[in-house]
């Protein structure tokens, strides 16, 4: 899976390729997102082009997100469409995660963040 | 021609022009090419039509006004036959008629062909589909919820007495009446784990991973109320894999193995599950229960979010009956939904729930009432094990409080039964999550009070209350007995067909010879017809002039149709070895379905079979009685029977009968009932007066009392009433099975076993009793029609626009409407 990743400052956007995310292409993201997990701590997932998610989606987006914790970083998502939302949302998982409508929200909030840490 | 008389032609030529249109652009083919199915889906599509128009017309009146809604949730809706009925309701019927003549064929005929959507059993699948038409009849915002079920109950066939089960695949050749909705589709999770983590706040966040994903897919059925002028639609939902195939499982090429997954996921709403049938720890019966309840909340969900932004307002714009227990599940699904996904506090979720749901109970009988092992619970649904265990620890600790430390009472009262494994108690579940708990006849919910669930009722005496079931006189009449229905709209106008009040204007007709005579005559013809059906079916000569002495219904111990064949025994050795003639020759009637796996059910059907074999075989009873058992009960059987019925037997123990809707149909076609005091056979005696019914039995409390003291005494009985002996020592003689010797010993030692729940020979006497004065009644004929015109005229309060107007007052706060014409 070729996920395109963008720097916007200290702050790495990378886009999620596929419009359904399920057992057939799960351990397939988790293989393909390990590099970027390796070599970020602050990292916006931008989940726009999907349409589906199933629970095993599901469970490699808690992987990345525990991945990330374990390292001191942390993990924001944007741009759910109303169906992945509602995967989230019936799992508790947006309780969990930093879900913004946008890229831009999602970036500024890491912004927000770093300030307020300094 | 006046204007009416034009209008009347124009609207043949519409039906016609549509029909035509139909066959030729929905079905591919020219009128003339299609076969009897062809051309009732031809009619049916040209019928749907013109419900479209009136179903969009309803739903953009009721957006306007934002309404509160109310939402059947039911595991059955016995729809039977849908052509008739919308045909009546709309009012043209004589239209369609007229515009199928000048096509050549015959409505009746086309009517016939359509099979019966037979997605229930009995009773409470058949009061969900009343109510629907009482509901769009009076304009109150309500919508059914259930299953698509590829097959519907299992279609009976009698094959030397016994009954065999074929498979009802009723949407084979596929339904006109079905809209699909896959825009509206919504997922369903079962299954998985819950993995205990933390949210950001630091709370506790059960997730409920790993879960397989189940589609929704909606089917609607649209419900013309009566005069066609509010249309709502029944929501039947199919189960359908997330996935065409797991791809995963195609790519490494095991074919089979993805397509069999797929064929799992959509098993889970193949079949119905008939009713008396061990349940109890079948997987696909919790995954089915939990299908409907989870389709359903989340469709009702995203309806009201439309137009609501906070869900506050949640339980003043929607109410959610739950039918029986089968969709218990209702409380624990809301609440998870307004817990976990939207962020709700559970105090605030709990008081929405409690605000919307109301439960409705159906059987006291302790085998019908739901519950699951918890391990199964937790292998299919964890979050929902997880949501229930909370609830019960918050209502057992507000019990507590007041218990004084009386632990009993909280084993009882707790949700979770401590058996091994624990079970989870789904009435229970149902109660403490409702605002409203009823039952259906005044008997059984003073029943649930003292019986059921007499603490649960200590603690809420508020929530608990009655609702006597109703039929609807749309069809229990209108369509059904259009002779009848004539009549009486000659006399007394159509007003009946909406106030079924209104047909106490007939008690003054009760003694007119002239309208006696018309009953008569209507009477007579229904029971030729039958005589037909019989005929054809058993050929068995049936004599119109004899007493139709119906049971109809499902084949159970409780309902004791083996009372009935007592009778009937008695009867029979009373003319060939006393000489003794009958009082009058009867024509004994049977129907109903046994559940497959219920070996006393089906036994008393092959009893029923072989008794009319033997009497119908024998010249010497040939004048004076015929046993038919009519195979393949269902609506449009019951359709043809009660019209034709004189006597209603509605003869099961007293207490065990919820309420009976059967009682109500015949009564309403003019049948006079034998009955115990059992469920609404207490009120219709109210209504018609203990001079128009036969009544005869054991009373409910001393039932109980017996039952309690262990004082039945079978024995002594037998030993008392030679008649009795006689009867009990034939099952033990092998008179009625020559040919499989001792097949009905059982009988005899179930009947004179102290332990016989349903006291079959203590009610015996009196029950012959009753059974002699209703055949010296019958003699009478001008008596006999007159306490059949009182039966009619005194059915007002059967009607089920009345149950749906008290559940809306009572318990919905859903209002009618009169819609403009």
């Amino acid at each position: 899976m070729e996920i395109a990743v963008d720097k916007i400052g200290d702050v790495t956007v990378a886009t999620i390729p596929v419009d359904e995310l399920d057992a057939s292409n799960a351990a397939e993201l988790k293989r393909d997102i390990a590099p970027i997990l390796e070599a970020n701590t602050r990292l916006v997932i931008d989940l726009r082009p999907l349409q589906f998610v199933d629970s095993s989606g599901l469970g490699a987006m808690l992987s990345c997100l525990r991945q990330l914790s374990a390292k001191g970083g942390d993990l924001k998502l944007c741009c759910l469409s109303k169906q992945v939302r509602a995967a989230f949302e019936l799992v508790r998982m947006h309780r969990i995660f930093d879900i913004f409508g946008t890229r831009d929200e999602a970036i500024r909030a890491f912004q927000t963040q770093g300030t307020k840490a300094q | 021609m006046n204007g009416r008389a034009i209008a009347a032609v124009d609207a043949v030529f519409e039906i016609e022009e549509s029909i035509r249109r139909h066959a030729k652009y929905s079905l591919g083919k020219s009128w003339r090419d299609l076969s009897q199915y062809d051309k009732f889906r031809a009619v049916a599509l040209a019928v749907r039509d013109r419900m479209m128009d009136r179903m969009l017309a309803t739903e953009q009146r009721y957006r306007q006004a934002d309404p509160k809604r109310l939402y059947y949730l039911s595991i059955e809706f016995l729809i039977g036959q849908s052509l008739g009925n919308n045909l009546c309701n709309l009012g043209i019927r004589d239209s369609c008629r007229q515009a199928l003549s000048n096509l050549g064929a015959d409505l009746e005929e086309i009517e016939g062909s359509e099979p019966d959507a037979a997605l229930g059993n009995g009773g409470l699948g058949r009061l969900a589909a009343c109510f629907l038409d009482s509901l769009a009849t009076l304009g109150m915002p309500g919508y059914g919820y259930g299953i698509n079920y590829e097959y519907g109950l299992f279609k009976q066939e009698i094959d030397n007495g016994y009954q065999r089960e074929k498979p009802d695949n009723w949407l084979a050749p596929g339904t006109p009446w079905q809209i699909a909705r896959p825009d509206e589709a919504c997922m369903v999770p079962m299954y998985g784990r819950i993995e205990h983590g933390v949210d950001r706040h630091g709370g506790y966040n059960p997730m409920w991973m790993d879960w397989k994903l189940l589609i929704g897919v909606p089917y609607d059925m649209l419900i013309a109320g009566y005069g066609g002028r509010a249309v709502h639609f029944l929501r039947l939902y199919s189960a359908r894999s997330s996935h065409d195939f797991d791809m995963q499982i195609f790519n490494d090429g095991d074919y089979l193995k993805a397509v069999e997954q797929k064929i799992a996921s959509e098993t889970i709403t193949k079949v119905l599950y008939p009713s008396d049938a061990v349940i109890a720890g079948q997987e696909l019966r919790l995954a089915q229960e939990y299908f409907l309840v989870a389709c359903a909340v989340r469709d009702i969900v995203r309806r009201f979010e439309q137009n609501h932004s906070t869900f506050r307002e949640f339980s003043s714009k929607v109410a959610i009956q739950i039918n029986d227990t089968h969709p218990a599940l209702t409380v624990a699904e809301l609440m998870r939904i307004l817990v976990d996904e939207k962020n709700l506090s559970w105090e605030q979720a709990w008081k929405i729930t409690q605000e919307t749901l109301a439960y409705t109970n159906h059987t006291l009988l302790p085998e019908a009432l739901e519950k699951w092992p918890v391990p199964l619970l937790e292998h299919v649904l964890p979050r929902h094990l997880q949501i229930i265990y909370e609830i019960n620890r918050r209502f057992l600790e507000q019990v507590e409080a007041i218990s004084d430390g009386d632990n009993a009472r909280l084993a009882r009262m707790s949700l979770i039964e401590e058996s091994t494994p624990k079970q989870v108690r789904m009435a229970n579940l149902a109660i403490v999550g409702s605002h409203s708990i009823n039952g259906v006849s005044r008997i059984h919910t003073e029943s649930i009070k003292t019986s059921l669930a007499p603490e649960f009722f200590r603690f809420w005496p508020e929530r608990f209350n009655n609702k006597t079931n109703g039929i609807t006189q749309r069809r229990w009449l209108l369509k059904v007995n259009p002779r009848l229905a004539d009549l009486i709209s000659s006399e007394i106008g159509t007003g009946w067909i909406t106030d079924l009040y209104q047909l106490r204007a007939l008690e003054n007709l009760a003694a007119d010879a002239g309208f006696q005579a018309e009953l008569d005559r209507v009477k007579r013809e229904n029971k030729e017809n039958l005589a037909r059906i019989i005929h054809d079916s058993l050929r068995i000569k049936a004599d119109p002039d004899s007493l139709f002495d119906v049971q109809v219904k499902r084949i159970h111990a409780y309902k004791r149709q083996l009372l009935n064949v007592m009778h009937i025994i008695d009867e029979y050795l009373s003319l060939i070895e006393d000489r003794k003639l009958p009082t009058v020759p009867r024509t004994y009637v049977f129907a109903g379905k046994a559940a497959p796996g219920y070996w006393l059910a089906k036994q008393i059907i092959k009893l029923i079979c072989n008794v009319g074999s033997v009497i119908n075989h024998d010249t010497r009873a040939s004048e004076w009685m015929k046993v038919a058992f009519i195979p393949d009960y269902r609506v449009s059987l019951a359709e043809k029977i009660l019209p034709a019925a004189d006597l209603s037997e509605q003869i099961s123990t007293a207490g065990t009968e919820a309420s009976g809707t059967g009682n109500m149909k015949l009564a309403l076609n003019g049948a006079v009932t034998i009955g115990t005091l059992d469920g609404a056979n207490i009120e219709i005696l109210e209504e018609v007066g203990k001079e128009n019914m036969f009544v005869f039995g054991l009373p409910a409390a001393e039932v109980r009392s017996i039952r309690e003291q262990k004082s039945y005494r079978p024995w002594e009985h037998y030993a008392r009433n030679p008649h009795l002996k006689r009867v009990v020592d034939s099952f033990s003689s092998n008179l009625f099975c020559p040919h499989e010797p001792d097949l009905f010993a059982w009988i005899f030692s179930s009947v004179l076993d102290a332990n016989d729940e349903h006291f079959h020979l203590a009610d015996f006497t009196p029950y012959i009793e009753a059974q002699e004065k209703a055949g010296n009644t019958f003699r009478e004929r001008g008596r006999w029609i007159r306490m059949a015109i009182l039966n009619v005229a005194r059915m007002g309060k059967f009607s089920s626009d009345r149950t749906v107007t008290e559940y809306a007052r009572e318990i919905w706060g859903v209002k009618g409407s009169t819609p403009p014409d």
